[in-house]
C-alpha cells in the first residue's frame, strides 16, 4: 500500500509539473499545480505510513503506554495538514490573480503577459 | 528582555486586530500597524544591544512547553538579532513610506505587510525545517499580495510569475523535508545537522537518500535567492512592484533567505560549499553584466540586488577558508547591500519617471544627492563603508588560499557594478533635469535619510570591528577624512568661507605633521598640502555656495594626505580609493565631463582592484605574516610571486599616471574640468600614481618575469607615453586638452626616469614631480583664465591677447620655457639631470624615443604662445579684460616659485639626493657651493640664469631697436572679397597647424587605444543585451529556467562531482 501511495504521489507530481510547464492557459496551470500539490501530500503521508500500525489517536483503543509501538508516525500527518492548508491559500491567491489577469487583458494565455522582460 | 517570540506574536496580534476594525478606521489601523512595527523593531534592537553591549548568551525559545525535537524552537543570537532588526526596521520604514498606498488600500494591505515582515523574522528565528517551510509559504503569499500595492498594472503578471515559481519551490522543499525527516527522524535543524553528519559517514542507501533530500531542500531555498538563470520572476517584481515593497524584497527578504541558506549549509556541511560558491559567483558576475544595458532604474536595481545576494552566497560558500571572518565579511556585504538597496528603492519612489536619466530630478536637492552617493559608495564597496572592509578581508583570505580565479571574477563583477552605478550618478549630475524636481514628502524623506544615516553608522561600526578583529584602522577616525566630511555638513556656507577653511585646514595639517616625513615624502607632502592651497586661491573667484565642490576636493586631498602617510597596505589602499572617489566627483563637475568622468572612475577602480589583488598576494606570500602588511615588507617578497605582484601594482599605479594604453580618460577628464579643478587633478593628483611607483620600486626594485626585466618594460612604457602623449598634444586645437595630452608625455618622462633605476633617474623623476606641479598648474590656470574670458578653448578662435591679458601671457611664456627644458628655468635642470641619468644606462632604443619626444614638446608649446597671445586680435575679443585676480594670483606665485627653484634647485633636491643614497649609493650629485657637479659635467643655475637673462635682454633690446620704425597694420585694412566660408576655421592659419606633421606621423596618433577600450565596452554591452533576452517575460519560460537550474545543479553535484 505505502509504495503504491508513494509511487502515485510522485507520478502526480510529475504530471502536475509537466502540465504546468506545457499548458499556456493560466487556469490549467493552476489546476496542474494543485495536482502536483496533491502528489506531494500523498508522498508525505506515504513516507509516514508504517505497515500494520494504527492511526495516531490516543483513546480507548490505543493506550498511551504502548502507543510508540502501535501507532504510525504522527508527524507527517501533522505536516500534511499544514501543507494542505497552505496549498489552499496559495491556490486561492493564484485564482484571484487569474481573475485579475483576465480582467486586464481578456485572455488567460500566460504568453500574453510579457510586458516585463529583459 | 522581551521574549523574541513576541516579534511574531505582535505582528499576528496586530493583524488580527486590524481584521476586526471597520474599513473606514484607516487612521487607527495605520497607527496599529506602525505601533506593531515599532514594537517588533524595538524587541530586535533590544536583543542586539544585549548581545553586543552586554555580551548576553544566545537564547533558545521553546514553544508548546516541550523541548526540541518534539516542539518547534526559535533561536535568538547575535546574527538573528541583527537580521530581525534589519527586517523589522525596513518594514517600519516602508510602512511609513507607504502611508498613502496603505490608506488607499485599507487595513487588509496593512495586515499583509505585517505578516510579510513577521514571516521574514520567522525565517530568521526558526530552527525547525518544516516551520521554515511554513514561513516560506507565508512570505510567498504575502509577497503575492504586496506586489499588488503598485500603481504599475504590470505588477499583476509579475506576481503571478512569482507564484508559479514559488509553487515549484514548495514542491521541492516539501519532498526534501519529508525524506530528510524519514532518514533522520527529526525536523530540528541542529538535529538534522548532527544526524546528517553521522549518516553521511557511510556510503549506503540511506546516505544517498539523505543527499537527495538535502539537495531538494537546498535547491528550494537557494532558488529564493534568485540565482542565475532562474531569476526572471524576481526582476519583474523589482521592476513593477511598489518601491517600498521592493525595498523590503531586496533588503529584508534576501537577507532572510540568505540566512535560511546558511542554516541549510549548516546541515549539508562542507560538501555543499563549492556549489554555493559556484551559484554565487555566476549569479554575481552575470547579473552585473546583464545590468549594463538597462535603462529602467528599478530593473537595474533588481539586477544589482540579485548580484549582491550572489556575492554573499559566495562568501557563505567560502567559509572553509574564511573561518571566523565569515560573519564579518558576509554581514559587511549583506548590510551594505540591504541598507543601500532599500535606500535606493525608496529614492526611486521620489522620481517620477523610470528612465535612469530621469533621476536628474534629484539634482536640485543636495540631501538626496548625498544619500544617493552614500548608497552607491556602499554598493561599490568604497571606503569608509562596511563593504570596503569586507572586500579587503575577503580578497586577502582568498589570496591566502590561492583562489585567484575567484578573486578575478569577484573584482570583475564589482567593477562592472561600479561602472553602471557611477554612470547613473553621472546622469543625475549632468543630464537635463525634468521640469519638476523630486517630490519629497516628509515621511518618504525620513526613510531615505534613516537609510543614509544607517550607512554611515555601519561604516563606523565596521571600521571599529576591523580595528579590533584584524588590526586595521577605522577610517572614520582619520583626521583628514573627517575634515573632508565636515564640508558636507557645512556646505550651506558661502564658497569663500569654505575656501578659507579648506586652505587653513590643509596648511594646519602640514604644520602638524611636517616633521614626520622623510625627504622624499616631504616633497609630495609639500605639493599636496602647500601646493593644494595655492591652487585653491584660484577658487576664491567662484561666487555663491558652490555646492558639492569642497567635499569632493577635500576628499581628494584627504586621500592624498593619507596616501603619503600610510605605512601599511590597508591604509595605502583606503587612501587610494578615497582620493579616486574625491577626484571623480571633482572631475564630474566640468560642463561636458560626464563620459570622461565615467571612464576615469572605471579605469581608476580597475587599477585599484589590481592594487588590491597585488597587496593581497603580497600579504599571502610574505615570509612572516602579520595582521597588517607594512609597505616596507614588499621588499621581502621572493620568486615566483614577486614579479606578478610587481606587475599588478605597477599597472594599478599607472592607471593614475595615465601611461599609454591606460590614458584615454585623461584628456577629457583634465580638459573638461573646471578652471581651478584642472590644475588640481593634473598638477597634484597625477603624482599619486608616481608616488605609488616610487614606493613600489623603492621596495621591490628590479624584478624579472619570464626573463623580461620589468623595469625595462616600464622604461619602454615611459618612453612611448612621452612620445605619443606629446604627438597627440601637437594635433590638438583645444588649449586645455593640449595641456592634458602634454601631461601624458610628462608623466611618461617621470616613469622613464624611475625605471632607469639609478640615482639620477630618480632625482630626475622627482624633479619632474615638482616641475610638473608648478608649470602644469600654472598653464592650466592661464589657459582656464583665457577660456573664461574668451568663452572658448579652441586656440584658433583666439589670438592677439598679449596686450589684453599680459599677466596670463607672462605665466604662459614662463610656463612653456620651463616645460620645454631650455635654460634658464628649472625645466633645464630636469633635462640636465636627465641627460646625466641616461648616460649611465645601457638601454638605447627607448632612449632614442624619449629624445625624439623632446622637440615635439616644442611644437605644441609654441602654439600656446603663438596662437593664443600673438597674431590678430579677434573682433569679438576687443573688450576682453585680464583674467580674474584670483586666477592670476596663483599663477604669479608659480612664476616666482619657478624662478626660485631655477636658481636654487638644491633647496629641495639636495636633501632628496642625499636620501636616495640609501637606494643608489653610486652616482649622486655634488651640491657644494652654487654649482652642481655630476660624473659628466656641472650645472651652475645662477650662471645660467645670468647668461640667459643677458641674452634675452640683448635680443629684446635689439628687437625694440629694429622695430621702432615699424608701421602698424590694422586688422581690417585688407578687404575680404570672398563669401563667408562655410567652416570659418578652415581659413584660419592656426587651425590644423601641424597638418604636414600629421601626414607624416598621424598614423601614430590614431585612436587605437580608444577604439580598443571602446570595443571592450561595446562587446560587453552587446553581449549583455543579447543575453538578457533570456528573460522573455513568459512565466512558463521562467519555470523552465527554474527546472534547468535544478537540473544543472543536480548534474554538477551528483554526476559531475561523481558522488
Amino acid at each position: 500500500m505505502d509504495y503504491i501511495a508513494m509511487t502515485t504521489g510522485f507520478i502526480l507530481i510529475l504530471i502536475g509539473l509537466f502540465g504546468a510547464l506545457t499548458n499556456r492557459n493560466i487556469l490549467r496551470m493552476i489546476v496542474a499545480f494543485t495536482v502536483a500539490d496533491t502528489g506531494v501530500n500523498l508522498v508525505i503521508v506515504g513516507v509516514g505510513y508504517m505497515r500494520g500500525r494504527t492511526a495516531p489517536i490516543l483513546d480507548s483503543a490505543v493506550a498511551a503506554a504502548d502507543a510508540v509501538a502501535r501507532i504510525i508516525d504522527p508527524v507527517p500527518q501533522a505536516l500534511v495538514l499544514t501543507a494542505i492548508v497552505i496549498g489552499v491559500g496559495v491556490t486561492a491567491l493564484m485564482l484571484a490573480y487569474a481573475y485579475k489577469l483576465y480582467e486586464k487583458k481578456h485572455t488567460l494565455d500566460i504568453a500574453k503577459f510579457t510586458e516585463l522582460k529583459w | 528582555m522581551v521574549n523574541a517570540i513576541h516579534i511574531i506574536s505582535a505582528a499576528l496580534g496586530a493583524a488580527f486586530l486590524l481584521g476586526v476594525l471597520k474599513e473606514e478606521q484607516r487612521r487607527t489601523a495605520y497607527a496599529i500597524t506602525l505601533a506593531a512595527f515599532a514594537f517588533m523593531t524595538a524587541v530586535s534592537a533590544g536583543w542586539l544591544w544585549a548581545f553586543v553591549m552586554e555580551g548576553a548568551a544566545p537564547v533558545e525559545i521553546l514553544t508548546a512547553g516541550g523541548t526540541p525535537p518534539f516542539v518547534i524552537n526559535l533561536r535568538m543570537a547575535l546574527p538573528e538579532a541583527a537580521l530581525t532588526l534589519l527586517a523589522n526596521l525596513t518594514g517600519l520604514l516602508s510602512a511609513i513610506y507607504l502611508k498613502e498606498a496603505l490608506f488607499a488600500h485599507g487595513r487588509r494591505a496593512m495586515a499583509v505587510l505585517l505578516i510579510a515582515v513577521m514571516a521574514l523574522s520567522g525565517i530568521i528565528l526558526t530552527r525547525d525545517i518544516f516551520n521554515l517551510f511554513v514561513f516560506f509559504e507565508l512570505t510567498a503569499i504575502a509577497t503575492g499580495g504586496l506586489i499588488l500595492l503598485s500603481e504599475n498594472d504590470c505588477s499583476l503578471s509579475a506576481g503571478f510569475k512569482y507564484l508559479i515559481v514559488s509553487q515549484m519551490i514548495s514542491v521541492f522543499l516539501l519532498i526534501g523535508i519529508i525524506f530528510a525527516y524519514h532518514a533522520t527522524g527529526t525536523l530540528n535543524i541542529d538535529g538534522l545537522a548532527t544526524a546528517a553528519h553521522d549518516l553521511l559517514q557511510g556510503n549506503n542507501q540511506a546516505a544517498l537518500g539523505l543527499k537527495l533530500a538535502f539537495f531538494l531542500m537546498f535547491i528550494a531555498v537557494v532558488a529564493e535567492l534568485k540565482p542565475f538563470p532562474a531569476n526572471g520572476w524576481a526582476l519583474d517584481i523589482y521592476e513593477s512592484a511598489h518601491p517600498a515593497f521592493s525595498a523590503i524584497f531586496s533588503a529584508a527578504t534576501a537577507s532572510a533567505f540568505l540566512y535560511a541558506t546558511d542554516k541549510l549549509l549548516f546541515i549539508g556541511g562542507p560538501d555543499w560549499y563549492p556549489i554555493a560558491t559556484g551559484i554565487g559567483i555566476v549569479t554575481f558576475v552575470v547579473s552585473n553584466l546583464l545590468a549594463l544595458p538597462q535603462t529602467n532604474d528599478r530593473r537595474q536595481l533588481g539586477y544589482s540586488s540579485i548580484a549582491q545576494t550572489g556575492l554573499v552566497l559566495l562568501v557563505l560558500g567560502q567559509r572553509d577558508i574564511l573561518g571566523e571572518a565569515t560573519a564579518f565579511i558576509a554581514f559587511g556585504l549583506l548590510l551594505s547591500h540591504a541598507v543601500a538597496k532599500a535606500g535606493l528603492y525608496w529614492l526611486s519612489g521620489l522620481v517620477a519617471e523610470r528612465e535612469l536619466t530621469a533621476w536628474a530630478a534629484l539634482r536640485e536637492r543636495p540631501l538626496l544627492v548625498f544619500a544617493f552617493v552614500t548608497f552607491i559608495a556602499m554598493l561599490s564597496g568604497l571606503p569608509p563603508f562596511p563593504g570596503f572592509y569586507a572586500k579587503w578581508e575577503l580578497v586577502h583570505l582568498l589570496a591566502g588560499a590561492d583562489r585567484l580565479v575567484l578573486i578575478a571574477l569577484i573584482l570583475l563583477g564589482a567593477l562592472v557594478e561600479a561602472g553602471y552605478l557611477f554612470r547613473w550618478f553621472g546622469y543625475i549630475i549632468k543630464r537635463e533635469a525634468p521640469a519638476e524636481a523630486a517630490a519629497c514628502t516628509t515621511h518618504k524623506l525620513t526613510a531615505v535619510v534613516v537609510a543614509a544615516a544607517a550607512g554611515w553608522a555601519l561604516g563606523f561600526l565596521w571600521g571599529d570591528l576591523a580595528g579590533t578583529s584584524f588590526g586595521r584602522g577605522n577610517l572614520l577616525l582619520a583626521l583628514p577624512l573627517l575634515f573632508a566630511l565636515g564640508f558636507v555638513l557645512f556646505d550651506w556656507l558661502p564658497a569663500w568661507v569654505k575656501n578659507t577653511v579648506a586652505i587653513a585646514g590643509m596648511l594646519a595639517f602640514f604644520g602638524l605633521t611636517y616633521t614626520e616625513y622623510d625627504p622624499l615624502r616631504l616633497i609630495f607632502a609639500i605639493i599636496i598640502l602647500i601646493g593644494g592651497p595655492i591652487i585653491l586661491l584660484a577658487s576664491y573667484h567662484a561666487h555663491g555656495r558652490r555646492i558639492g565642490f569642497y567635499p569632493a576636493a577635500m576628499l581628494m586631498y584627504a586621500g592624498l594626505a593619507m596616501l603619503i602617510r600610510a605605512t601599511d597596505s590597508f591604509g595605502f589602499f583606503a587612501a587610494w580609493e578615497l582620493l579616486t572617489v574625491g577626484s571623480y566627483f571633482l572631475i564630474l563637475r566640468g560642463k561636458n565631463s560626464e563620459p570622461h568622468a565615467l571612464s576615469y572612475i572605471v579605469f581608476s577602480l580597475g587599477g585599484a582592484f589590481l592594487i588590491l589583488t597585488g597587496f593581497a598576494l603580497a600579504a599571502a606570500n610574505v615570509v612572516s605574516p602579520a595582521p597588517t602588511f607594512a609597505l616596507a615588507s614588499l621588499s621581502q617578497l621572493e620568486q615566483p610571486a614577486a614579479p606578478w605582484i610587481f606587475v599588478l601594482l605597477a599597472i594599478g599605479f599607472m592607471t593614475k599616471t595615465a601611461a599609454i594604453g591606460l590614458h584615454i580618460w585623461l584628456p577629457g577628464a583634465h580638459g573638461e574640468a573646471e578652471t581651478d579643478v584642472s590644475p588640481m587633478v593634473s598638477g597634484i593628483l597625477l603624482k599619486a600614481g608616481l608616488y605609488g611607483l616610487f614606493v613600489l620600486l623603492m621596495t621591490m626594485g628590479k624584478q624579472q618575469l619570464y626573463g623580461i626585466e620589468l623595469t625595462h618594460a616600464l622604461l619602454w612604457i615611459g618612453a612611448l607615453s612621452a612620445l605619443l602623449g606629446n604627438l597627440m598634444a601637437i594635433f590638438e586645437e583645444d588649449a586645455k586638452r593640449l595641456l592634458a595630452y602634454s601631461s601624458i608625455g610628462q608623466m611618461g618622462y617621470a616613469v622613464f626616469g624611475l625605471a632607469l633605476m639609478n640615482h639620477l633617474g630618480w632625482l630626475m623623476a622627482l624633479m619632474f614631480v615638482i616641475n610638473h606641479y608648478i608649470y602644469k598648474s600654472m598653464l592650466f590656470l592661464s589657459a582656464g583664465g583665457v577660456a573664461k574670458r574668451t568663452g572658448t578653448r579652441d586656440m584658433y578662435k583666439m589670438g592677439g591677447l598679449i596686450t589684453l591679458m599680459p599677466l596670463s601671457f607672462i605665466a604662459t611664456l614662463i610656463g612653456i620655457i620651463a616645460v620645454s627644458g631650455v635654460p634658464p628655468l628649472s625645466g633645464f635642470g630636469g633635462r640636465w639631470i636627465f641627460y646625466n641619468a641616461i648616460l649611465t644606462t645601457d638601454t638605447r632604443l627607448p632612449l632614442i624615443i624619449i629624445f625624439l619626444a623632446g622637440p615635439i614638446a616644442f611644437l605644441y608649446l609654441f602654439r600656446l604662445i603663438h596662437t593664443i597671445f600673438l597674431g590678430q586680435l579677434k573682433d569679438e575679443h576687443r573688450r576682453i579684460k585680464e583674467a580674474p585676480f584670483w586666477i592670476i594670483l596663483p599663477q604669479m606665485i608659480f612664476v616666482a616659485l619657478l624662478m626660485v627653484f631655477a636658481v636654487v634647485p638644491g633647496l629641495a633636491l639636495r636633501h632628496v639626493d642625499h636620501y636616495l643614497n640609501q637606494f643608489f649609493p653610486e652616482g649622486g650629485l655634488n651640491w657644494t657651493s652654487g654649482t652642481i657637479t655630476s660624473n659628466y659635467g656641472y650645472w651652475d643655475p645662477i650662471a645660467i640664469m645670468i647668461i640667459g637673462g643677458v641674452i634675452f635682454m640683448t635680443l629684446f633690446m635689439w628687437l625694440l631697436f629694429v622695430n621702432r620704425k615699424a608701421q602698424k597694420v590694422k586688422q581690417f585694412n585688407i578687404v575680404f572679397s570672398a563669401e563667408r566660408p562655410y567652416r570659418p576655421e578652415t581659413t584660419h592659419f592656426a587651425w590644423n597647424f601641424f597638418a604636414s606633421y600629421r601626414k607624416a606621423l598621424g598614423f601614430l596618433v590614431q585612436p587605437f587605444v580608444t577604439r580598443f577600450w571602446g570595443a571592450v565596452t561595446d562587446t560587453l554591452h552587446t553581449g549583455a543585451d543579447l543575453a538578457r533576452r533570456l528573460y522573455n517575460g513568459n512565466g512558463q519560460t521562467y519555470a523552465l529556467h527554474m527546472l534547468a537550474f535544478v537540473s544543472i545543479i543536480y548534474w554538477i553535484y551528483f554526476i559531475g562531482v561523481g558522488i
